[in-house]
């Protein structure tokens, strides 16, 4: 079904709260699975997936354990590419200072590329990703595709090369809708759900103030 | 030349000013009526088919230089028991959408599957916005009643309520599937905020009227008679009502930048006309005549609401302080404005004080209408964190922005009595009791003041060369708060410097804040956290529409008022 980008920003918010992320972790979440559907890919699926398989587990396990590291890695040898990609945006000055970062055992590296387009407006050049079988650069409006099918839905990248400055070639522009399974819609209503408190008739009443007759 | 500053956001970001807050040049109706004035919008009614019942469809196309927008209108037959102003309401007297273009009869009857369910049905991109309205179940049978039997309506009941409808949400911006506003921001007509909305309830007010009149006529001819026509000026005198709980308080938090923009394009007005070294004589008569009709909406605005009452008392005697002040004040004099300006901040109340501060604004649009092109945001840029911030700055940043929050003792159950939470019901936000009621699990990060100072505090023991990205890969659960004190660090008037969340909290001064950028007057809460008010009332209808009358309607005119 033909979706509003804001109604998946919306829905991805909810969820990822309900997944146990923090607001702001949250809110990059949905910024990121906007930005993937804005580019045709199936961004809420992906998702879903991710958050089933972090399921209100530690943020911690599956953060990179430092990012002056080499190679930024977490303790649980599964990074989750929300959490490494808000920090790959928060690094964006060390990013183009180093040239590369590099990062192990991704999951689902798609979701970490919404934030090279974060991180190329900041930096005001574009910064490009590699994995195997895949390579997509961002100037933070366009987005430049090299990549097998395969490769763009790994469940898993064992190494991620994130560089900047990079070049972009072969363009593609965002749209302003998006097709949505409703499936992978369901699995993250699901998610949002654990956001929304049961109402009750008290609740009614006093949450909501009303409770004068409006029939007048 | 004297410089004066914008008014400090400690002054103004506080939530019982910003719950005094009037309406001004750059709301958002007046901006909508003036450009389609300006460029010469032509409207029409281009279906009106309702049978006998009162139940069909209409369509109003507003025509602009570029572009066409459609206004359709679902008409139903609701039975009073299901006549509900809650937004968990299912059913209404009529349901709306505004549409991109000119509707085929495929995308009336596809609506027509969806618009009337609201929330419960889909939409897509050529849909702009989602609304519904109840009637005014006194004043509606009271017209009808009146013109079918060939009279005009008292012009005192109208008065006494002001709308024959008022809507109950009015939806946008990709809401059920409708067209993001990314979609159409880049078209003139919707740079400003909230235009979609402002046509959609202008057109709505014109269909209510078609409708009303419809129905006396219908109603006379089954007598066997003809019914009066409704007199224009009584027409022209009703609005749009609009019945607003607590949906609407937590947009200001959730759009911090966009709520910047608004205030800041008010508060550079405000600078702009109080640095006015001369008034004209003819401003100075201007300034004058709109301030006599402003005393009229003052003077007839009723609320049953005890805060209200008090605030209108003190406005009442504002009103005769600032009349006293007028007749020794002399205007010709060098700055004037600010001195008005400077002798209302000592003497009136916050209501008396925002009166003042937007009356000021209307004899200069030629200085200060352009800022309304500031008013829109786009949230990209401000969005992503700066990590290479360091911890001294963003320390130094949260002690001068979040002063009041950091010396609040959030320990203390009434600091943070209340907590913020969405119900399962139509993702309703509601406001509850953080000590009395098992909400706080379900908490939405609506309290930036307490979230602001438990981040001041995990900062504490880090070093000041230290950078915002290593603390928040440590600590994921301040990001949220320090991205919006990041935010606030570059748009001043982003943040509400007050507690959302204390015993004395009061969610109408929020919508009160958002439904005064509006346009809407004689604001009438119902309880601390719903508001009745009224949109459109006195503007000139499509069809009069003229650059003479398009931005003074808003004052009620004198020689009317006496009538």
């Amino acid at each position: 079904m033909s979706h509003s980008l804001n109604e998946i920003e919306a829905m991805s918010k909810r969820a990822g709260r309900g997944a146990g992320l923090s607001w702001g972790l949250a809110e990059e979440a949905a910024k990121g699975t906007r930005w993937l559907s804005a580019f045709g890919f199936p961004g809420t699926e992906l998702l879903a997936d991710l958050l089933e398989l972090n399921d209100r587990i530690p943020p911690i396990d599956v953060s990179p354990v430092s990012l002056s590291a080499e190679v930024w890695h977490a303790p649980a040898r599964r990074m989750s590419p929300l959490i490494a990609g808000a920090s790959l945006s928060d690094c964006a000055v060390r990013l183009l200072e180093r040239g590369t970062i590099t990062m192990e055992n991704v999951s689902l590296p798609l979701l970490a590329v919404p934030f090279m387009g974060g991180a190329a407006l900041r930096l005001g050049v574009p910064v490009a990703v590699e994995w195997d079988g895949a390579r997509l650069a961002t100037d933070g409006k366009q987005l430049c595709v090299q990549a097998s099918p395969e490769a763009l839905e790994a469940r898993q990248a064992q190494r991620l090369v994130f560089s900047a400055p990079a070049d972009m070639s072969g363009r593609r522009e965002p749209v302003l809708r998006a097709d949505v399974s409703e499936e992978s819609w369901d699995r993250l209503a699901a998610f949002a759900h654990r956001t929304f408190a049961p109402a009750t008739e008290e609740s009614r009443l006093r949450g909501a103030g009303a409770g004068l007759s409006d029939n007048d | 030349m004297t410089k004066v500053s914008c008014r400090d956001p400690n002054l103004v970001m506080r939530l019982a000013r910003l719950g005094s807050i009037h309406q001004s040049r750059l709301s958002f109706m007046r901006i909508l009526t003036r450009r389609m004035a300006r460029e010469g919008w032509r409207f029409e009614q281009t279906a009106f088919e309702i049978d006998a019942s009162g139940v069909g469809h209409a369509v109003y196309t507003a025509h602009g230089p570029d572009r066409s927008y459609s206004l359709i209108a679902f008409a139903h037959d609701l039975p009073a028991d299901k006549r509900s102003d809650r937004v968990i309401a299912e059913a209404w007297d009529a349901t709306f959408t505004l549409f991109d273009g000119i509707p085929t009869s495929q995308d009336i009857s596809r609506l027509s599957q969806n618009i009337p369910l609201q929330e419960a049905g889909r939409v897509s991109g050529t849909e702009l916005s989602v609304s519904r309205a109840n009637r005014s179940v006194r004043l509606w049978e009271h017209v009808v009643s009146s013109l079918a039997s060939g009279k005009q309506p008292s012009a005192d009941q109208i008065d006494a309520v002001g709308y024959l409808m008022r809507t109950t949400a009015v939806y946008g911006s990709g809401k059920l599937g409708a067209a993001d506003r990314e979609m159409i921001a880049d078209r003139p007509e919707f740079h400003a905020p909230f235009q979609v909305e402002m046509l959609s309830v202008y057109l709505t007010r014109w269909f209510v009227t078609d409708l009303v009149q419809y129905m006396a006529n219908t109603r006379a001819a089954e007598a066997g008679n003809a019914a009066a026509q409704l007199d224009a000026n009584l027409a022209r005198s009703m609005g749009i009502g609009n019945s607003t709980g607590l949906g609407m308080a937590p947009f200001l938090l959730n759009h911090p930048v966009l709520f910047n923009n608004w205030v800041a394009a008010r508060e550079q007005a405000i600078q702009a006309v109080r640095q006015v070294e001369r008034a004209t004589d003819e401003d100075i008569a201007l300034f004058k005549q709109l301030l006599e009709r402003s005393k009229q909406t003052i003077a007839t605005w009723h609320s049953e609401h005890p805060i209200q009452i008090e605030k209108l008392s003190a406005l009442r005697a504002d009103v005769v302080l600032v009349t006293s002040y007028l007749a020794q004040a002399n205007l010709g004099a060098t700055h004037p404005w600010d001195a008005l300006y400077r002798w209302a901040e000592d003497t009136l109340s916050l209501e008396g004080q925002e009166w003042i501060a937007s009356l000021i604004l209307e004899p200069y649009g030629a200085l200060v209408d352009d800022m309304s092109s500031g008013m829109a945001a786009d949230n990209t840029a401000t969005f992503r964190i700066a990590g290479a911030m360091s911890i001294g700055d963003l320390r130094a940043l949260l002690a001068d922005v979040y002063t009041w929050a950091i010396e609040t003792n959030w320990t203390a159950p009434e600091n943070k009595a209340r907590a913020w939470y969405v119900s399962e019901e139509k993702l309703e936000p509601r406001l509850g009791e953080r000590f009395e009621e098992p909400i706080e699990e379900y908490e939405q990060p609506l309290a930036p003041g307490r979230d602001a100072a438990a981040l001041f505090n995990a900062l504490a023991h880090w070093p000041d060369e230290a950078q915002v990205s290593d603390f928040l890969l440590r600590h994921p659960e301040h990001r949220h708060v320090l991205r919006r004190a990041q935010i606030v660090g570059r748009a001043p008037y982003a943040e509400i410097r007050d507690n959302t969340i204390s015993d004395r909290v009061l969610p109408i001064d929020m919508l009160r804040c958002k439904l005064a950028f509006f346009g809407a007057t004689k604001f009438d809460p119902r309880s601390d956290r719903w508001v009745r008010i009224c949109m459109y009332g006195n503007a000139p209808l499509p069809l009069e529409l003229t650059q003479d009358n398009a931005d003074f309607w808003v004052y009620p005119d004198q020689e009317e008022a006496k009538a």
